[in-house]
């Protein structure tokens, strides 16, 4: 039933990457991935852009949001500056994440604080929090064009990039902070 | 249980405390505190147990809830079954699958792609 | 067995309430509250009223003081504060500064 597919170590894809069937990432894609299967990113791969799949497993980096229909489960060695969705997600010791982090049914961390009585001053945090902003510029695939943003169902339909749209704003913080993040992709 | 070592407290199952607990050495919070917390050593939530307020301190591991914001010198763990909500910021954060979490992480670390490279 | 210790290096400021023993070590500013044992150990500072079934003190205790059965205040042992209590004992060498009131 699974049509397995491996993009290669030595292989770099520009553009996004969709279909059906697994996708094993040895090598480096700039651009979205989007799958109807599993996704496995191996620990020496890179993806710039959003990954979403099924069971996503992560040992390597990625610059972009990562959503996981089922689990999303970063490795020893995995570096993600994004955000991770997902019914179950596992960080390993030794993962590196940077960005939100939401199980399924959990409100999104605005709505979160909002319901949060009496808390105190808040720990400075330091400064550029990278709350994803409306227009998502991160993904540089030119040939992925916006799918319509659908925040709660991770499979909305054909798989197209989906990314979630972002989170209530958090804080009066930076509203365009998302810059400060993005602006690692080189 | 009551340990007797100065370094480290306990508030058991049913004590609860309104307000700021601050100092030095370790606390693992059985019951429920309400208010911010302050340690220089490590700090436990366990099982049942909720913290909502922000905490400060060497470690984190939580199996029970945490609701608010946690700063760490060293790693922060949430385990399987624990409830976290709010921003983190440890020299790492692990997350058990089972946990349910709406969390920011801040952790420090340089992503480079460009390492990633074709060989 | 549970209980609460509250360590020599650990502040609370705030409401302590609990239903197990309490050991302090450290310091409470605020109010203290167990329907347990409470004991406030020679390197503490209470400040704040307390209301326990029992209380030890052999260390510093600024409040008023309430409890079911007894309350002992060690040598070495410091309150300032009413007493409310069925039995009270005041060893040699503590100190003590305020009402007490047996009949209860």
């Amino acid at each position: 039933m699974n049509d397995a597919s491996v993009i290669g170590r030595g292989t770099v894809v520009r553009g996004s990457v969709r279909g059906s069937g697994s996708l094993e990432i040895l090598g480096r894609v700039d651009g979205d991935v989007s799958v109807t299967g599993d996704v496995t990113l191996g620990e020496d791969a890179a993806v710039k852009g959003n990954v979403s799949g099924v069971h996503v497993t992560i040992a390597g980096a990625v610059q972009g949001d990562v959503r996981g229909s089922e689990a999303v489960t970063l490795e020893h060695g995995a570096k993600v500056v994004g955000d991770l969705t997902a019914p179950k997600i596992g960080v390993m010791t030794g993962a590196l994440v940077r960005g939100l982090v939401r199980t399924d049914g959990e409100p999104p961390l605005g709505a979160a604080r909002r319901s949060l009585a009496g808390q105190a001053a808040r720990p400075a945090v330091t400064a550029p929090k990278p709350v994803p902003a409306a227009p998502p510029p991160r993904a540089e695939s030119a040939l992925d064009e916006d799918a319509p943003e659908s925040d709660d169902a991770p499979e909305s339909g054909p798989i197209r990039a989906s990314r979630e749209a972002p989170p209530p704003p958090v804080a009066p913080t930076l509203a365009k902070g998302a810059k400060a993040k993005k602006k690692k992709k080189d | 249980m009551a340990r007797l070592n100065p370094e480290s407290s306990v508030l058991g199952p049913t004590t609860r405390v309104t307000g700021r607990i601050s100092g030095e050495g370790a606390l693992r919070v059985e019951g429920n505190l309400k208010g911010d917390l302050a340690i220089t050593g490590p700090a436990e939530i366990a099982e049942g147990a909720s913290v909502e307020g922000n905490v400060k301190a060497e470690t984190l591991e939580v199996m029970g809830s945490l609701l608010g914001d946690a700063i760490a010198s060293g790693p922060i763990a949430l385990r399987s079954g624990s409830l976290v909500r709010g921003d983190l910021r440890g020299s790492e954060v692990s997350i058990e699958p089972g946990a349910r979490v709406s969390v920011r992480l801040d952790t420090q670390f340089e992503l480079d792609l460009g390492s990633h490279r074709r060989r | 067995m549970a209980g609460t210790v509250i360590g020599e290096g650990l502040s609370i400021e705030g409401d302590l309430t609990s239903e197990e023993e309490v050991v302090i070590q450290g310091s409470l500013r605020g109010k203290l509250t167990s329907s347990d044992a409470v004991s406030v150990g020679s390197s503490a500072v209470v400040e704040a009223d307390v209301n326990a079934q029992s209380l030890t003190i052999a260390g510093q205790v600024t409040g008023d003081v309430n409890a079911a059965e007894r309350v002992d205040l060690q040598a070495g042992g410091r309150l300032i504060g009413d007493v409310k209590a069925s039995r009270l004992t005041i060893a040699d060498g503590a100190s003590f500064k305020g009402n007490v009131d047996m009949d209860v």
